[in-house]
């Protein structure tokens, strides 16, 4: 846990003196970068706290999404969008965990996505009400009681959003209640014998995943000023669910890396090649054969070797003998 | 509605039934034996059609191009089982991630070999006739893919139930484990049970591709709706796969008359009533992990 907050406090200073330093270009990049992470970051805590592989989380983000589209002007406050975004995510998150949470593994996986499918079928085909598949420009400005004018000022609540679900969750995954939930991922039957209601574990870390992911939905209407049916594609989900595989599944920086890898990468090969799809793919196939669990587990091996060889070794094979001998 | 407009769409619904069941067939057999959802596996059906229409492009007969479509798909999907599923098999991201991978890939590649605009796969001259029964027509390439479905039902129930691979799959899907210890090799059956699955995508492909045209996107589209099939139906057994198919084929179709707009919907709840009564689907049995 200390080292969570240590890394926090970086994190912190870095969002923070961002803008200070970035141009138009780089401000604009990293607010996509940090809407992402925290979208990524909520499908790592299903994924990697909760072991629930999910294909159909984009519906959460693409609901809070959608809900500024529809009703964000109509209520104005960008707080009270905020909350009543996550509040209405979630709400959907926990009757549809409720439902599935029950099935395990690839079924678990099968049903999100057509869960996810669904919405993304109401949204493509209500044509009166969404736009349908052209989607629909955001009409709702981010109001915090005085408007926003300029990019920095949503910059800045993009900002704080992301460091405020970030210490979130290093609080949740210490909590006794963050703890159960990675207990039940760990051995279900054990935690079961040990008294815990695995199944209500599982949907409490599925309700905050989903609650977090429409937060990030809100925000991305606000940023990108226009939603289409895409936020709700399953497509959508699996480009999540690559970024929390290659950032390191089970951290929690993990995903938020895997977020600003992949923004960074689509922008650089898409603005060289139309072919950007077929890359990315080699890509994302060749770091599932050769990656190791992601980047941030690949940098702690790179790094306990390189302690290792600064670090006096000799103590660390006595120990060992120790440890193999009789 | 008239009785002429319902039977031809309730044709077109079990038609499109059968196709369904010969992707999710497949589907159903791979992950139930190999633990793997494979989310390529539109991916065969759809380059299996554009296949059939390069095919039809330079001329070759239509009874030719099903064999060589499906060979060339089998094969495809043997390299990509022996060059990249074999290594990643017990780990679920991993697998997910590489399918997925292939999917985008091929998505792309597809587009930009024939370009992003909708063909049609003409219906081939000796089947593109109707039988007219009173005031009721039948299309006879409609007739012709429900009664290969029916065929290739059956020829999976007798490979289920009256072979020795049949048995080993079986055994395989109620635990993988014990099969090995039996002194069976694994390894030569998964790439076997890939290989035929895909084969039966591919050949749904080809004859699907002169019903529903042969456009980019075609892939996920049957990709999502054979998971639900297999959802509804329960995984590991041929029976699932064919009536949730059937079910799935003719939801699809109706649902397109009278609710055009919530068709995904109506598929939806249908799956959602039948997981909350029967938590393994219409003929699940558990499949081991």
């Amino acid at each position: 846990m200390k080292k969570s907050l240590l890394l926090f406090l970086v994190l912190f200073a870095v969002v923070l003196c961002f803008p200070l330093v970035a141009g138009k270009f780089a401000l604009h990049l990293m607010m996509e970068i940090l809407i992402m992470a925290i979208f990524v970051m909520s499908l790592g805590l299903i994924m990697g706290y909760a072991g629930m592989v999910s294909l159909g989380h984009a519906a959460f983000f693409g609901v809070g999404a959608y809900f500024v589209a529809l009703l964000g002007h109509h209520i104005g406050n960008l707080f009270l969008v905020l909350a009543l975004g996550t509040a209405i995510a979630g709400l959907l998150a926990w009757i549809s965990g409720g439902l599935f949470i029950r099935s395990a593994g690839g079924y678990f996986l099968m049903i999100t996505l057509s869960f996810g499918q669904m919405l993304y079928a109401v949204a493509y085909k209500l044509k009166n009400v969404t736009g349908g598949d052209e989607g629909m420009p955001v009409q709702a400005a981010p109001d915090l009681g005085w408007k926003l004018a300029t990019m920095t000022e949503l910059y800045y609540v993009i900002g704080i959003g992301f460091l405020a679900w970030f210490l979130f969750l290093i609080l949740f995954s210490n909590s006794p209640a963050g703890k159960a939930v990675k207990g039940v991922m760990v051995n279900e039957s054990r935690m079961r014998a040990l008294g815990y209601n695995s199944i209500a574990y599982k949907l409490i870390a599925y309700t905050l995943a989903g609650g977090m992911a429409g937060f990030a939905g809100v925000l991305y209407a606000y940023f990108n000023q226009y939603v289409s049916p895409d936020l709700l594609n399953w497509l959508f989900s699996g480009q999540a669910m690559i970024m929390v595989i290659i950032g390191g599944v089970g951290t929690l920086i993990g995903p938020a890396i895997g977020a600003g890898f992949f923004v960074l990468l689509q922008n650089y090969i898409s603005s060289y090649t139309e072919r950007w799809p077929i890359i990315m793919g080699l890509i994302f196939i060749a770091i599932v054969m050769y990656g190791k669990g992601g980047i941030v587990h690949l940098v702690l091996q790179l790094t306990s070797k390189l302690r290792f060889k600064l670090w006096d070794g000799s103590a660390v094979n006595r120990a060992e003998q120790r440890r193999t001998s009789p | 509605m008239n009785a002429s407009l319902l039977a031809a769409q309730l044709l077109n619904g079990l038609a499109y039934g059968m196709l369904l069941f010969m992707i999710a067939a497949g589907l159903s057999i791979i992950y139930g034996f190999m633990n793997i959802v494979n989310l390529a596996h539109g991916t065969f059906f759809m380059l299996a059609a554009y296949a059939a229409y390069s095919l039809a492009g330079m001329k070759v007969n239509f009874w030719l191009a099903i064999p060589v479509a499906i060979v060339l798909i089998m094969i495809f999907s043997i390299a990509v089982e022996k060059l990249l599923l074999s290594f990643v098999y017990g780990k679920e991201h991993e697998q997910v991630l590489l399918t997925f991978g292939l999917l985008i890939i091929f998505a792309d590649m597809v587009k930009w070999i024939w370009g992003a605009s909708p063909r049609s796969l003409p219906i081939p001259p000796s089947l593109d006739f109707s039988i007219t029964m009173g005031i009721l027509d039948f299309p006879v390439y409609r007739l012709f893919v429900i009664a290969v479905g029916i065929l290739v039902a059956v020829a999976l129930w007798y490979f289920e139930n009256r072979t020795r691979i049949g048995a080993i799959i079986r055994a395989g899907v109620d635990d993988r484990q014990m099969v090995s210890a039996l002194g069976i090799h694994v390894g030569i059956v998964f790439t076997g049970v890939f290989a035929f699955g895909a084969g039966l995508a591919a050949l749904s492909g080809i004859l699907g591709g002169a019903i529903l045209g042969v456009y980019p996107g075609m892939d996920t589209e049957t990709l999502i709706l054979s998971l639900v099939v297999i959802v509804i139906g329960g995984l590991g057994t041929w029976k699932g796969a064919f009536s949730g198919a059937l079910l799935v084929g003719l939801l699809e179709t109706m649902g397109q008359i009278w609710f055009p707009s919530l068709s995904m919907v109506l598929i939806f709840l249908c799956m959602t009533v039948i997981l909350l009564v029967k938590p393994t689907g219409l003929f699940g049995k558990k499949v081991s992990t």
